[in-house]
């Protein structure tokens, strides 16, 4: 193609969409993006969830207490 | 845009980070809505196509290759959006037509950028581009206006470098006739005019 082809071509004006409804979509799509960030990983100790410390420790405490009858039924039968 | 600030972008994307998608935004905006626009030749369905192309890279961000060249990636997706467009409005058209019989629905509209066209060669250029096939006209929109380079615009239309440049080629010279046709009808028509004996 001849060079003032290629100029004519890369001169045409470019279109701009609605403002509004470009602003719109813009933030639209920032606050998609953002939502969808990785979250980033807690130090160690902090901001820790209770309710697994608190599982764990009712658990062991069921267990040392099925332990202790455990042993109290077997020495009570001798 | 310089390849390394292009890589930064997508890895920023990927961690989703808005201002990235601001920068690319920025970036590809205009010249993706102008693509579009001058493919589909509606203002409405331009920025219908180029609102659900932004959903999608946002959607997509996550899953986006570190190596994406972002620029051949949104104009892949705005060009598959024109296509669906395209066909299921000819599903429509086809439906409606067989219903009503001869109407003819396949009136070519003017383009948007006709008749905002600054000056006549611009006018003609943009009258001549509309008329041209979607095959020829979206290979010259993505190599000549959108500023493409051959390997990115092979990427989008899904064809290899060598098929682009043959396309390209015969685009080219479709768009030069089609020029040079429409400019000697109107030195025609103007010699006509000035040859009519005055009475």
């Amino acid at each position: 193609m001849s060079e003032p082809l290629n100029r004519l071509l890369a001169g045409l004006p470019l279109a701009e969409p609605d403002p509004v409804r470009t602003a719109r979509v813009r933030e639209s799509c920032r606050a998609r993006l953002a939502r969808s960030a990785p979250r980033p990983s807690a130090a160690p100790g902090s901001r820790r969830p209770l309710w697994q410390p608190l599982i764990a420790a009712l658990g062991v405490a069921y267990l040392i207490a099925a332990v202790a009858q455990a042993v109290a039924v077997f020495t009570s039968n001798f | 845009m310089e390849r390394e600030t292009e890589l930064a972008l997508v890895a920023r994307l990927r961690g989703g980070d808005p201002d990235a998608f601001d920068a690319v935004y920025g970036a590809f905006n205009s010249r993706l809505f102008t693509f579009l626009l001058r493919l589909s030749r509606r203002r409405d369905v331009a920025e219908d196509l180029l609102d659900e192309t932004w959903l999608r890279l946002v959607k997509h961000a996550r899953r986006l290759r570190p190596d994406t060249r972002l620029g051949a990636w949104l104009f892949t997706v705005a060009r598959n959006l024109h296509v669906s467009y395209a066909r299921s409005r000819l599903l429509e058209d086809s439906a409606s037509a067989s219903l009503i019989g001869l109407w003819p629905f396949s009136v070519e509209r003017s383009s948007p950028f006709e008749t905002a066209a600054a000056n006549e060669l611009e006018r003609r250029i943009e009258r001549t581009l509309a008329a041209l096939p979607v095959a020829s006209r979206e290979v010259l929109l993505l190599v000549g206006v959108a500023g493409l380079d051959h390997s990115d615009a092979a990427d989008v239309c899904g064809i290899t470098p060598e098929a682009l440049r043959q396309r390209l080629h015969r685009a080219r010279e479709t768009l030069s006739k089609a020029l040079a046709r429409e400019t000697l009808g109107e030195q025609a028509v103007v010699k006509g005019m000035t040859s009519c004996p005055s009475r």
